[in-house]
C-alpha cells in the first residue's frame, strides 16, 4: 500500500533539503513538525522544502512553516520552498506567502539563495 | 464505520449526504469524495480539488477545536446541488467554533508563532460564501460556490 505521506532530508553544505511527499493534511502534518523541529534542535536552520513531489498541503502544514520561521530566522537560517507544483503553489499563494516566503522554481536555486548569502 | 445517503434532488435535503466519526484519519476520504461528487455537479476539476480543500479545512476545525482531537464525536458532510452552484453543509455538535472575522495578518502571526488560524482564510478565498451557526447546540458550517464564479 502506498503510504500518504513520506519525508526524507538530506544535508549539503550545511543546508537541510526537505522532500515532503504526497498529501499532506491535518493527520500527517505531526511528522512534517518533527522533522522541522528535529532540524532546528539540531541546528540545521537553513532549510530547504523541497515541495516537487508534495501533491496535496493544507493549512496545518502551511501553519507548521509559519509556526517555525520566527525561530529559524532568529538563529540565522531561513526556509525557503522551491519545485512546488502550480497547484500546492496556488494555494500557498492564495493565503499570501508567496509574499512573506521565498519560492524558488529549483532546488540549486534556493540551495544558492543560502551559499550566496554566506558569500557576502 | 462511515454511512452515506443518496437522495434525489430536493430543495431542503441533500443530494448526498455522509456520516463519519471524528476522525483525521478519514480527511482523505473526504477529499477524495467532496471532489467527485463536485466534478459531478459540474465544477472544473481545477475547482473541484479547491473545494475539497475548504471541505478538508472545515472538517478539520470541526475535529481538532469542536471536537478535541476526540475520534468518538461524529459529524455528517451534505451536499446540495443548486441550480448554479454547490451548498455543502457540514453538521455537528461539540464547542461551537469562534473565528475570527478579520482578514489574518501573517506577518503578526509569525511574530507570534502562530500555527493554526489559516484554514477558515483559505475557506474564505476559496469558496463565495462561508458562514457558521449554532441552533440548539447543533453547529453548521455551510460554505457555497457558484459554477459562475469558477
Amino acid at each position: 500500500m502506498t503510504k500518504n505521506f513520506q519525508i526524507k532530508t538530506r544535508l549539503q553544505d550545511n543546508i537541510a533539503v526537505i522532500y515532503p511527499k504526497g498529501h499532506l493534511d491535518a493527520h500527517q502534518v505531526g511528522r512534517f513538525e518533527k522533522e522541522i523541529v528535529r532540524l532546528i534542535k539540531e541546528n540545521n536552520c537553513r532549510i530547504v522544502i523541497n515541495g516537487k513531489d508534495l501533491s496535496y498541503i493544507t493549512s496545518a502544514g502551511m501553519g507548521i512553516i509559519m509556526g517555525y520561521i520566527d525561530e529559524v530566522r532568529e538563529k540565522g537560517g531561513d526556509i525557503k520552498l522551491c519545485a512546488l507544483n502550480p497547484r500546492v503553489y496556488e494555494i500557498f499563494d492564495l493565503v499570501g506567502f508567496t509574499e512573506i516566503y521565498e519560492f524558488l522554481p529549483e532546488e540549486q536555486d534556493a540551495i544558492g539563495k543560502f551559499t550566496a548569502h554566506a558569500v557576502q | 464505520m462511515p454511512s452515506a445517503n443518496s437522495r434525489p434532488m430536493q430543495s431542503n435535503k441533500p443530494g448526498f449526504s455522509i456520516t463519519i466519526p471524528s476522525q483525521t484519519q478519514l480527511l482523505r476520504m473526504v477529499v477524495e469524495l467532496t471532489k467527485h461528487i463536485t466534478v459531478l455537479y459540474h465544477f472544473p476539476p481545477v475547482m473541484a480539488e479547491k473545494i475539497s480543500l475548504a471541505v478538508d479545512e472545515a472538517v478539520t476545525n470541526v475535529i481538532k477545536h469542536s471536537y478535541q482531537n476526540s475520534e468518538d464525536r461524529e459529524l455528517t458532510i451534505e451536499y446540495f446541488p443548486l441550480p448554479e452552484g454547490l451548498k455543502i453543509r457540514i453538521v455537528y455538535t461539540g464547542t461551537p467554533p469562534q473565528f475570527s472575522t478579520n482578514e489574518i495578518d501573517l506577518p503578526q502571526m509569525i511574530k507570534t508563532k502562530r500555527k493554526g488560524g489559516l484554514g477558515v482564510e483559505l475557506m474564505r478565498r476559496i469558496m463565495d460564501s462561508v458562514d457558521y451557526q449554532t441552533v440548539n447546540g447543533i453547529n453548521t458550517c455551510e460554505l457555497v460556490k457558484w459554477l459562475k464564479a469558477t
